[in-house]
């Protein structure tokens, strides 16, 4: 569990906090997406649960270590995997497998042991065929897939993701996701910071920030189709949202939590199945509303 | 894009060889051959053709590897005959100074104790992967830690150089097109307005460069990464050929300077 107590953040002395008074609880097996308007202290926050950074007040605690203790820093790191915004900022080895073996060396593994886990996590990520190239070969989602497993051979409970996606193409994209939600079946507890709001659909549990606040907390059904919170942040909600939020306040039956083109085709297909039959039923009068 | 000296894998016995025995190696044939005169020169010439031939490195990465070097060794060789008094080796002075007999001996066995340790060096590079080679001299700085030399913040320096040069290139190059197509002109002018084309170009790359040490830093740092040892995928391990390899290598060395 990664519990954070009235976490307040601020980068100089007077100037004002990026993070003010946080309270968040995230649990194991969690899909945690957070979104936000920039600089409203996202990446602050998550840098704080594997204790990049240090609360200027109030406290984390990731599975009651509490990250203010040098002597748990290399346990959090441990059970915190983080991949950032720019894959090639993070690749430190001269071979792909050499990278992997970048987290478990840190831990002081024995040389069989972190073969085992490096071949491990290549596999899962599908980079197994490039275990000797080196890593600039690599197109720019292999690199983040490379990110990737090596958090993975470090064994991390948590997998916390700024912006993983933000600089792939849509195929890599969906290859990226498809592998966190293969992770967070396995029990991996997945947190995701995107401005992708079809990628924050695919979380349980959305958070919304602003300013240095939570704003919205919740799964992703109930927030997102509160269309007009997020259009006052300067967020953009999935567009298919918009389209049934405006088919409503139109005055049409349908739900506005929907995500994903094929919901949305069901429920337009049920309301225009709907309007037949009542049409059959009351010729004309239902379809002059729509000339 | 070929680099110079660049890693050519391979399996020959020469590949095979532990890292901290060809660095050992590359070290005894350069005090070898500073140490030797013509008949010991043509010896090591000799040794360092057959690595090759075992490691079956075509001769051509071996000249490409020579090619750099050589206006240096034609500049050596002149200096040597042009500079040296003895036997005149032609009838006339040319010019101002005679050519003379030892100028040329001299000058030769000069150039071909140079291009000796280039070949040598090459050779090493060439069949020994950059991060077996990283954990040859991790492993060779080792005993060195009592004077203050951390081998594995050494270690992780060099391996992290080679890793980003490939980068740092790239980004060049794109600083580079962005300058062009705003006009800059990078290949003409005086000596003071190519040094200012040039600055435009060191500026923005220093700029990304700490840019990047920064994420660097933190992705490192996120890892677990704290000074001090580690632990590596691949330790190395010296076999029975290694050590038979290095033996001779002693013995021979031994041998030559005591003579």
């Amino acid at each position: 569990m990664i519990r954070t107590e009235a976490l307040v953040y601020r980068y100089g002395r007077e100037q004002s906090p990026v993070l003010n008074a946080i309270n968040l609880c995230i649990e194991e097996g969690e899909y945690v997406a957070i979104i936000g308007p920039n600089g409203c202290g996202k990446t602050t926050l998550i840098r704080h649960f594997n204790a990049l950074l240090l609360p200027t007040a109030g406290e984390v605690w990731i599975d009651g270590l509490n990250t203010r203790d040098f002597r748990s820093v290399g346990e959090i790191r441990r059970r915190v995997g983080m991949i950032f915004q720019n894959p090639d900022n993070q690749i430190v080895g001269m071979t792909v497998e050499e990278d992997t073996a970048f987290g478990p060396g840190n831990l002081g593994l024995p040389s069989t042991e972190i073969r085992q886990r490096v071949d491990e996590a290549l596999a899962t990520v599908g980079l197994k065929e490039y275990a000797t190239r080196p890593p600039h070969h690599l197109s720019g989602g292999q690199k983040q897939l490379l990110a990737l497993a090596g958090v993975l051979a470090m064994h991390p409970k948590y997998i916390v993701l700024d912006e993983p996606t933000s600089s792939l193409d849509p195929i890599t994209r969906e290859h990226v996701l498809l592998m966190l939600k293969q992770l967070h079946r396995k029990g991996i507890t997945i947190i995701q910071v995107t401005h992708n709001m079809e990628e924050a659909a695919i979380a349980d549990r959305l958070i919304v920030m602003n300013q240095g606040t939570v704003v919205a907390d919740g799964p992703p059904s109930r927030v997102l189709s509160n269309i007009n919170q997020l259009k006052l942040l300067g967020l953009a909600p999935p567009r298919i949202t918009e389209l049934m939020y405006y088919l409503q306040r139109m005055g049409e039956d349908v739900r506005t939590d929907i995500f994903t083109v094929t919901d949305a085709v069901t429920e337009i297909t049920t309301l225009t199945n709907r309007l037949r039959q009542q049409a059959v039923v009351r010729p004309g009068g239902e379809v002059c509303r729509y000339v | 894009m070929y680099k110079l000296g660049q890693y050519l894998p391979g399996v020959s016995p020469v590949h095979k060889r532990d890292a901290r025995v060809k660095i050992i190696a590359v070290v005894a044939v350069s005090v070898i051959t500073l140490h030797t005169k013509a008949v010991g020169l043509a010896l090591v010439a000799v040794a360092m053709a057959s690595v090759i031939w075992i490691a079956r490195i075509p001769l051509v990465y071996v000249l490409r590897a020579l090619k750099p070097v050589m206006p240096l060794s034609a500049l050596l060789l002149l200096l040597h005959l042009l500079f040296t008094r003895g036997t005149p080796l032609l009838p006339f002075p040319v010019g101002l100074v005679s050519v003379t007999r030892e100028g040329l001996y001299l000058g030769l066995l000069l150039v071909g104790k140079f291009l000796l340790l280039v070949i040598a060096a090459s050779v090493l590079t060439m069949t020994t992967s950059p991060s077996e080679l990283t954990m040859g001299i991790e492993r060779l700085l080792r005993p060195f830690r009592f004077m203050g030399v951390s081998s594995h913040e050494l270690a992780m320096m060099l391996s992290l150089t080679l890793r980003f040069v490939p980068i740092l290139l790239e980004e060049a190059t794109t600083i580079k097109e962005a300058q062009l197509a705003r006009g800059a002109v990078f290949n003409s002018g005086g000596l003071r307005r190519r040094i200012q084309t040039i600055s435009c170009l060191v500026m923005p790359l220093s700029t990304s460069v700490f840019r990047r040490c920064e994420e660097l830093i933190n992705a490192m740092e996120a890892r677990g990464y704290q000074p001090g040892p580690r632990t590596y995928l691949q330790e190395l391990t010296l076999s029975w050929g290694d050590y038979l390899v290095l033996i001779t290598v002693l013995l021979v060395t031994a041998v030559i300077i005591w003579l």
